[in-house]
């Protein structure tokens, strides 16, 4: 692409309204910009060996600044935001064009720093164009007791949700990001960018749960940021969709800092899941923990590449990573990679994964206390992703675990 | 089939693992009421016999008959069998990772009764009591099923699902290994109080100490794949004294049930 061509493009670029911040219109400008610039990511790059990016490019760019611009379309805050309390604590949750109105000095010092232009072509265009977008701020000390709950649904052929969570220093929160909905026309295109700002000693809970209709593709990128001792757990969940790639990472940005993160997938019928996990330690005694769990059946397929990447001056950090494939029949295809950078050598690390059939031995053990094969299996596998399940609130819990056996009793084993 | 006055009743089976042949040709029969042992050193086929009676997959029964209670054992699946009342007390107990114990005994006791039999009450009350009995913390009862738990802990959860399940027909795989002489009390009361009086005990054990405890009806010596001799208590404690040497010196015999 030629100078012209893009300075066109940028100048094309049109403001929301005219309340829109000035700084948020470069923002987003230059964002379209990197979008257009950014050539469609190649298949030997590594992170996109396992999926084609043809599936996640949008057709038509020339039509592509008429999707809506409705910003909270698709949205069900849980009647906790209702709580008339919320307002007292200083609790900030709307849309983040309100938010880049209203709440301009945060939203001006995070919005895209985590997953931005730079990130790569699908993010840009998501912090060009994102079209439901939502902002939610918890202030220094606050501790929010109920978990928030967030039910995002796709607005159209394409979605670009986006979230901005921005957690003061020695805050708890609890957010159930929850993506779900079929596709009208069985082909929509979903792209989420989340990022995560969690302060000093704060202690964040982040569930992404996945549970989209068949026909939907969805790109997903998710970065936190977590301060000195801050304690940040993160669930990924992925259910639903056709085909899925979703790149989720914490960056330990503070000595001490602390971060378990745990993946629930379960693939069946030809469902692609290739997910990527990130845990960067930038800061000394760091903390990180991977368990990366894998159903697969049917003729799914499954891609799981895990970073643990430890800076040079990071001293005495721990990362662990587990990624645990289970194959209910012989037709999936699982791959597990795990990659190290540690650039530092006081470290400890290490790294595991497995590959495997349900233990006859185990399901044996199971039909001689008198459970079926069918049960002695669900015994099995709820056994396998509950230990991550229980940390979601009862009633989400337990409409995932209704997904799960309905994965389980649907489709066909070989 | 015949056997139908035994809980069980072994006729002359053979079994194979992984085409090798383990088991050749074992008869046994257990009346309501009795406790077995059968004895022998490794790799006798004693465990063999175990499992494949239980209907574990890899153990191939090529010929012979069995039956539990009069009913056919070599027709059913091994899900089938412990609904017909037959128990495995595992040799080396499988862990169940993310699933409690409680769970688990609640799953296959509703495999068993179905679902109103038992109230979630009741459940808990009669765990209580049998992990009193096993002298078990009650903190296992939300502990993942043998994960994380020492061998002789593994023994104890065996013997406590034998105590809530019921079975008609036992068949205890080495039980007794592994345990020292405090934990093998504890078990050896467990199994006594647990077996119902007109049910059936079989004891497999490499050493005669369990036996101290819960005295056999019959007692049997397998080597080689065979019952080789069969008698009554005073054979277990021949054995502890003089080991199994004598046995392969004298002409095997046939168990003489």
């Amino acid at each position: 692409m030629n100078t012209t061509t893009i300075e066109n493009k940028a100048s094309d670029f049109r403001k929301i309204d005219k309340l829109e911040p000035a700084w948020l219109y470069e923002l987003k400008k230059n964002a379209w910009i990197s979008y257009n610039e950014t050539p469609t990511p190649n298949r030997v790059i590594h992170l996109w060996r396992y999926t084609d990016p043809a599936a996640f490019t949008v057709n038509g760019d020339n039509n592509l600044q008429n999707i809506s611009r409705t910003t909270t379309e698709g949205v069900e805050p849980s009647p906790a935001f209702l709580d008339p309390s919320f307002s007292k604590t200083g609790i900030v949750f709307k849309d983040i064009l309100s938010a880049a109105r209203e709440n301009e000095e945060i939203t001006g010092e995070h919005l895209g720093g985590l997953v931005g232009s730079d990130f790569g072509k699908f993010e840009a265009l998501n912090l060009a164009l994102w079209n439901s977008g939502l902002f939610l701020y918890i202030p220094d000390n606050a501790i929010v007791k109920k978990p928030i709950h967030l039910l995002r649904r796709p607005v159209g052929p394409l979605t670009l949700f986006r979230l901005l969570i921005v957690v003061g220093k020695n805050a708890e929160v609890t957010i159930i990001d929850d993506y779900s909905g079929e596709s009208n026309n069985n082909d929509a295109l979903v792209n989420s960018a989340v990022e995560v700002y969690a302060g000093d000693s704060s202690n964040v809970h982040y569930a992404n749960i996945q549970r989209f209709g068949d026909g939907i593709r969805s790109y997903a990128t998710q970065r936190a940021k977590i301060g000195r001792d801050a304690r940040m757990y993160s669930l990924f969940g992925g259910l639903g969709g056709g085909l899925i790639k979703v790149n989720a990472g914490t960056i330990l940005a503070g000595r001490g800092a602390d971060s378990r993160m745990q993946g629930v997938v379960f693939t069946d019928g030809n469902q692609h899941f290739d997910y990527h996990t990130l845990h960067h330690h930038r800061e000394n005694e760091s903390y990180s923990d991977i368990d990366f769990k894998v159903i697969l059946k049917d003729r799914s397929t499954s891609a799981y590449t895990g970073l643990i990447r430890i800076d040079e001056y990071a001293f005495n950090c721990q990362a662990y990573q587990m990624n645990r494939n289970l194959l209910l029949n012989k037709g999936p295809k699982a791959e597990s990679i795990p990659e190290l950078e540690i650039l530092c050598d006081q470290v400890s690390c290490s790294h595991g994964a497995t590959m495997a059939p349900i233990d006859p031995e185990l399901l044996f053990y199971l039909k001689s206390r008198g459970i079926n094969h069918d049960d002695a299996v669900k015994s099995i596998v709820s056994g396998f992703v509950d230990p991550a399940l229980n940390q979601l609130p009862t009633e989400l819990r337990k409409l995932i675990r209704e997904l799960l056996i309905g994965k389980l009793e649907g489709g066909q084993d070989d | 089939m015949t056997g139908n006055n035994k809980i069980l009743w072994v006729d002359n089976i053979q079994v194979d693992v992984e085409g090798k042949k383990v088991v050749r040709g074992v008869s046994l029969q257990i009346g309501r009421g009795e406790t077995h042992a059968i004895m022998g050193p490794n790799g006798s086929g004693k465990s063999s016999l175990a499992n494949a009676l239980a209907g574990h997959p890899n153990y191939t029964i090529t010929s012979g008959k069995a039956s539990i209670n009069g009913r056919d054992l070599l027709a059913m699946d091994a899900t089938e069998r412990a609904l017909a009342g037959l128990f495995l007390g595992f040799q080396y107990p499988m862990a169940i990772p993310g699933v409690t114990v409680s769970n688990f005994i609640r799953t296959a006791l509703k495999a068993r009764n179905g679902n109103g039999d038992s109230s979630l009450k009741n459940f808990r009350r009669e765990l209580k009591e049998k992990f009193q009995l096993l002298e078990i913390d009650p903190s296992f009862a939300t502990r993942y099923v043998n994960d994380g738990f020492s061998g002789g802990e593994k023994k104890r959860l065996e013997i406590l699902q034998m105590a809530m399940l019921k079975p008609q027909m036992a068949i205890l795989d080495e039980t007794d290994s592994g345990l020292d002489i405090d934990a093998l009390k504890i078990v050896a009361t467990g199994i006594k109080s647990s077996a119902p009086a007109d049910g059936g005990v079989l004891l497999v054990t490499h050493y005669q100490r369990l036996l101290n405890y819960i005295k056999p009806d019959r007692v049997h010596v397998m080597m080689n794949g065979k019952i080789v001799r069969s008698g009554g208590p005073e054979l277990a404690l021949k054995l502890e004294d003089q080991g199994y040497d004598w046995i392969n010196s004298e002409t095997p015999q046939e168990a003489g049930v």
